[in-house]
């Protein structure tokens, strides 16, 4: 926190009387009318449609979407994902996607982080380039790859070919035991680049003094990362991991453009089941409840996130 | 530091650094990987549709032509037609979005920066989780409440559920400008006889105008590049957005792939000009929460 707003709470702090909260609510009043539009917009796209989702998990809902004709079935939707052989591969499909692309999206991240992090000719421009696959729609990211990695065409095929790597094109997105892989590839390709912003800001807080004091103490260019540099990112490297684990815990638009889950469930993850269940089969009791659960596990998640953002609050306060 | 140290340093220095050298081939390696499939696109957005559809490739296009851009933008044939009203609901979708976002979230960030009242933690950590939940968890019920709204196949659908995304981001990236701005300067106004209200909009409204605009920015992105929504939302054709639209009409003719590298092409050019004209701004909020220590 800095200075400013620590100055700002402590004068607050004087004009607040020790009082209930509904007195010290009723005080605020005026505070509330800055946070008031906010809130309703999120009461209604947010806090509503948690609660429907919820509550539609409990019920058998025609697939016309009629609510007047849903029936109550209590857990039912629960124990039929549950005893499903799909749930547990589209679960085992999620964790390899979500561990493998976070992982390699950071590595890479940083690894550009640190080359970049020396000034050369030419390096804003290159940064540029790299952060380029970030911004541009995942859309045309997902088309661009799937024409790359086309069985007829694309250009990967033709070079394994050319090398003598392969007698004809790989069908790489269309077999089950290549189709993960690539698209971790395609969305690793879109990732790194948010890593690397990410590392890159947190290495300008490494203080150049420390590193210094350690090159003329005679530690190498790898000791001087490992024991200078690398403890200073720890803060933004659980922040970019934990943003990169949700994002691809979540993702969408590259698996189901470039696959759409297949060949037999092989590139489905989680949210692009629960998308099939719902607007591709109607069944929205089931994928209620897979919503339902997922929620679970991002709130679980979301603990580990606020507790990382709120450590960092605490030790600027320094309290 | 002993004089025998600082010797010990300046030898060590002088071999040949490895590191600098795994980074310069890292560099390039990454560099080949960012770009050839971008690359890819370009050469293959100028090949004629004979021309792609070769094994091996023509590497090199033989004869390069615009023919597929001049068929995406020339409103007078009907994929013209389509790709410029896709273009055109993006843009009016995305803009709409990005002031409402903007409006919204400038008081409440102000709010959650400046004031302590109660419940503010609560609010402000909803704010974050929120970015956390997938837009499928609240497909079905917006779906439904569109419906009763009567807004299913109209572009306020849209800007509404985009607010979902765009709010919560909103103020978490203002908040961090309007920590950075010092306190005293609207103590300063307050004591010169200015309400609260016009201290805020007088000193600091203008004080984060570049955290506006990276805002802005991040929030125009976003919507302009949003899928799960418009795609779920919007059926009728001439309401569709771009990353929807270029894939119906691509999808009803699969063999044009000229056609569909110019269009990705051209649905990512303006994000990224504008991204490119404005990064230092939107980097810096982007990082500035969390590199915080």
């Amino acid at each position: 926190m800095t200075m400013a707003t620590r100055l700002a709470d402590a004068s607050l702090r004087v004009e607040t009387e020790r009082t209930g909260v509904l007195q010290q609510v009723w005080a605020r009043r005026a505070d509330y009318l800055y946070v008031l539009p906010a809130i309703v917009v999120m009461l209604i796209v947010i806090a509503y449609p948690i609660y429907y989702t919820i509550n539609l998990s409990f019920f058998n809902t025609p697939p016309s979407l009629q609510l007047r004709d849903k029936n109550f079935v209590g857990f039912d939707n629960y124990s039929l994902i549950l005893n499903s052989d799909v749930f547990w591969r589209v679960t085992a499909n999620t964790f390899i996607w979500t561990i493998a692309s976070t992982l390699i999206a950071f590595v890479l991240g940083l690894g550009a982080a640190l080359a970049l992090n020396r000034d050369f000719a030419g390096r804003s421009v290159l940064r540029a380039i790299l952060i380029i696959p970030w911004v541009i729609s995942a859309v045309a990211a997902s088309y661009i790859w799937k024409w790359i990695y086309h069985s007829d065409f694309g250009v990967i095929g033709a070079v394994l070919v050319g090398l003598g790597l392969a007698d004809r094109p790989p069908n790489l997105i269309d077999s089950v035991g290549t189709v993960l892989p690539s698209l971790i590839v395609v969305n690793v390709w879109r990732e790194f680049p948010f890593a690397m912003i990410m590392l890159m800001a947190g290495l300008q807080t490494v203080p150049d003094q420390l590193l210094r004091a350690a090159r003329v103490d005679g530690a190498s260019a790898w000791q001087r990362f490992w024991h200078v540099t690398f403890p200073h990112l720890q803060g933004v490297s659980t922040v970019t991991i934990l943003l990169l684990a949700v994002a691809n815990f979540n993702s969408f638009i590259i698996p189901w453009i470039m696959t759409g889950g297949g060949p037999s469930n092989a590139s489905h993850i989680w949210i692009t089941h629960i998308y099939e269940l719902a607007f591709g089969r109607q069944r929205w009791g089931v994928a209620s409840a897979y919503s339902v659960l997922l929620f679970l596990i991002l709130m679980t998640l979301g603990y580990f996130y606020v507790r990382a953002l709120s450590g960092g609050e605490r030790k600027e306060r320094g309290a | 530091m002993t004089p025998t140290t600082i010797a010990v340093a300046t030898r060590r220095r002088k071999p040949i650094d490895v590191w600098r050298w795994v980074g310069r081939i890292f560099l390039v390696l990454i560099l080949l990987y960012t770009a050839v499939p971008m690359i890819w696109m370009l050469l293959t957005s100028i090949k004629s549709g004979f021309a792609a559809l070769q094994f091996p490739p023509q590497w090199w296009p033989d004869e390069p032509t615009l023919a597929s851009y001049h068929k995406l933008l020339d409103p007078t044939n009907s994929v013209g037609e389509d790709f410029l009203r896709f273009f055109w609901n993006s843009f009016f979708v995305s803009t709409a979005t990005t002031i409402l976002a903007v409006i919204v979230a400038v008081p409440a960030a102000y709010a959650f920066s400046r004031f302590d009242f109660p419940g503010r933690k609560f609010l402000f950590f909803s704010v974050l989780l929120r970015n956390m939940f997938p837009a499928v968890i609240f497909l079905v019920p917006l779906f439904i409440l569109m419906r009763l709204l009567g807004l299913v196949n109209t572009h306020g659908s849209l800007i509404l559920t985009y607010l979902t995304f765009g709010l919560p981001l909103a103020i978490w990236l203002l908040k961090g400008f309007y920590d950075n701005i010092p306190y005293q300067l609207e103590q300063a106004a307050r004591i010169d006889g200015a309400t609260r209200f016009q201290a805020f909009l007088l000193i600091v409204m203008p004080l984060s105008t570049p955290g506006i605009i990276a805002t802005a920015i991040y929030s125009f992105i976003g919507a302009w590049n949003e899928y799960i929504f418009a795609y779920t939302f919007l059926s009728k054709n001439d309401q569709l957005t771009l990353p929807v639209g270029v894939q119906r009409f691509f999808s009803e003719n699969t063999t044009d792939f000229p056609g569909l590298m110019a269009a990705s092409f051209m649905m990512s050019l303006p994000v990224v000009v504008l991204f490119l004209l404005l990064q230092r701004y939107f980097v810096r909020a982007l990082t500035e929460g969390a590199v915080k220590q």
